[in-house]
């Protein structure tokens, strides 16, 4: 009995111990080379996002979102110099309303509409329980400069800027929300 | 008790290592259909009466061709992070249409069907069509590259749906179905917005995340065309499709 007693105490303790390194962490041969070295293009934007989750489903979704977001986030600073470049050529880069126009679409495109960012790879990798997925998501600047180009010329109907705080402030409230709980 | 134990062990380890291991060959490709007609999949688990099974399979069947001609897709992910937790919220809306769903019941017909050891096939032809396919049994093939790498056509849009660690083969093959349909959305069109804040105090670096994308769209002719399943990882992988021109 008291032999029993040992064993359900000392395997426990044997699981705890095994299981006390943490995370598994992604081999490094396992990692995809595009995801560490996302390709480059002069056409398009790459960029790669990862997850490791208990559910498959899920890390994919995390993974796919992330590299979207990553897409999401570099376009914000190419169109904003694209539009840049656009005032001046049109020579209304020293009207006021120009520059205004200009620091509202750059708001605008904080909350991007992605028409036709694909996720190209995709990679699958288990850890221990978890599953890793690895995305390659592609953006293609042709249609990028079309749409910006398109935006810049209809000035005037797409202009909602007061839409584009509304949203930028919400998600700002979000922010503290998150703060909140965090503390 | 003993016997009824032992049955349950031999039925479990059964459908554990042989489950989907033949398969009709339209439901790993399907073949393209004559124009002014579609093809769709429906499959249904083991039955103990085969017209049961044949039933639930049609049902799946007429189900996936009224969202392949037109459904809604409602889709939405967010993320909070701060640093210290981690929320992510992935939500999938899926509707179909009545009328259409009514009219396929009315005019479609069964182009093929199939019985393997552990399920029941069926392929759906709509409108009515003359002739038959006659799909052969086969065994799963290699991995495709579309499991890795999205494929590229001009004319179409691609999406992938993958599963993995589903106790029914067939509510596996439901969930990747709907993830590709839903895969393909996202490539097509996402609103994607994001706040990344990085506070600084003495010690540490506190970096915020919120992250949220999200879309809702009609999409019509959204085909599943191939499958593909990993019998060694148990992972399950669908193939959707859309003619460009159906979203112009």
């Amino acid at each position: 009995m008291k032999k029993l007693i040992v064993i359900a105490l000392l395997v426990p303790m044997v699981f705890m111990l095994m299981n006390c390194g943490g995370k598994p962490k992604a081999k490094m041969n396992n990692i995809p080379e595009w995801y560490l070295n996302p390709p480059k293009a002069e056409d398009a934007i790459y960029e790669a996002g990862d997850a490791a989750k208990q559910s498959m489903g899920l890390a994919k979704e995390a993974a796919d979102a992330r590299a979207r977001d990553a897409i999401s986030r570099t376009i914000e600073v190419k169109v904003s110099n694209m539009l840049k470049n656009f005032m001046q050529e049109s020579g209304i880069g020293e009207d006021a309303e120009a520059l205004e126009f200009t620091s509202s679409v750059s708001k605008q495109v904080s909350n991007n509409v992605l028409r036709g960012a694909r996720i190209v790879k995709r990679e699958m990798k288990t850890e221990g329980s978890m599953y890793h997925a690895y995305s390659l998501a592609e953006y293609n600047l042709n249609s990028l400069i079309q749409e910006t180009l398109n935006e810049a010329k209809k000035q005037k109907a797409l202009y909602n800027e007061a839409k584009a705080n509304l949203s930028f402030e919400d998600l700002e409230k979000e922010i503290q929300k998150l703060e909140a709980v965090g503390q | 008790m003993k016997r009824i134990f032992v049955q349950t062990i031999l039925a479990f380890t059964f459908e554990v290592c042989f489950s989907q291991t033949v398969i009709p060959e339209w439901f790993e490709n399907l073949p393209q259909a004559p124009p002014g007609t579609m093809y769709s999949v429906g499959y249904s688990g083991k039955y103990i009466n085969h017209s049961l099974a044949r039933e639930s399979a049609i049902a799946v069947a007429t189900k996936n061709m009224a969202k392949q001609i037109k459904s809604r897709l409602a889709f939405e992910i967010e993320e909070l992070s701060d640093g210290r937790f981690r929320l992510l919220k992935p939500t999938f809306g899926l509707s179909y249409k009545k009328d259409i769903y009514v009219n396929i019941v009315d005019k479609c017909v069964i182009a093929d069907s199939a019985i393997t050891d552990n399920g029941y096939f069926v392929l759906l032809a709509y409108p009515d069509i003359q002739h038959h396919i006659s799909g052969n049994l086969k065994k799963w093939g290699n991995k495709p590259a579309w499991t890795e790498k999205l494929p590229f056509n001009k004319e179409y849009n691609y999406g992938v749906g993958i599963v993995s660690n589903y106790s029914s083969w067939v509510r596996a093959w439901k969930d990747a179905d709907e993830y590709a349909r839903f895969d393909l959305g996202k490539n097509f069109e996402i609103e994607a917005r994001s706040i990344h804040t990085s506070k600084r105090d003495n010690k540490f670096i506190v970096e915020s995340n919120i992250l949220r994308q999200s879309y809702d769209k009609e999409f019509s002719n959204t085909v599943v065309i191939s499958r593909w399943y990993d019998r060694e990882n148990d992972i399950y992988y669908s193939l959707c499709r859309q003619a460009k021109k159906f979203n112009k």
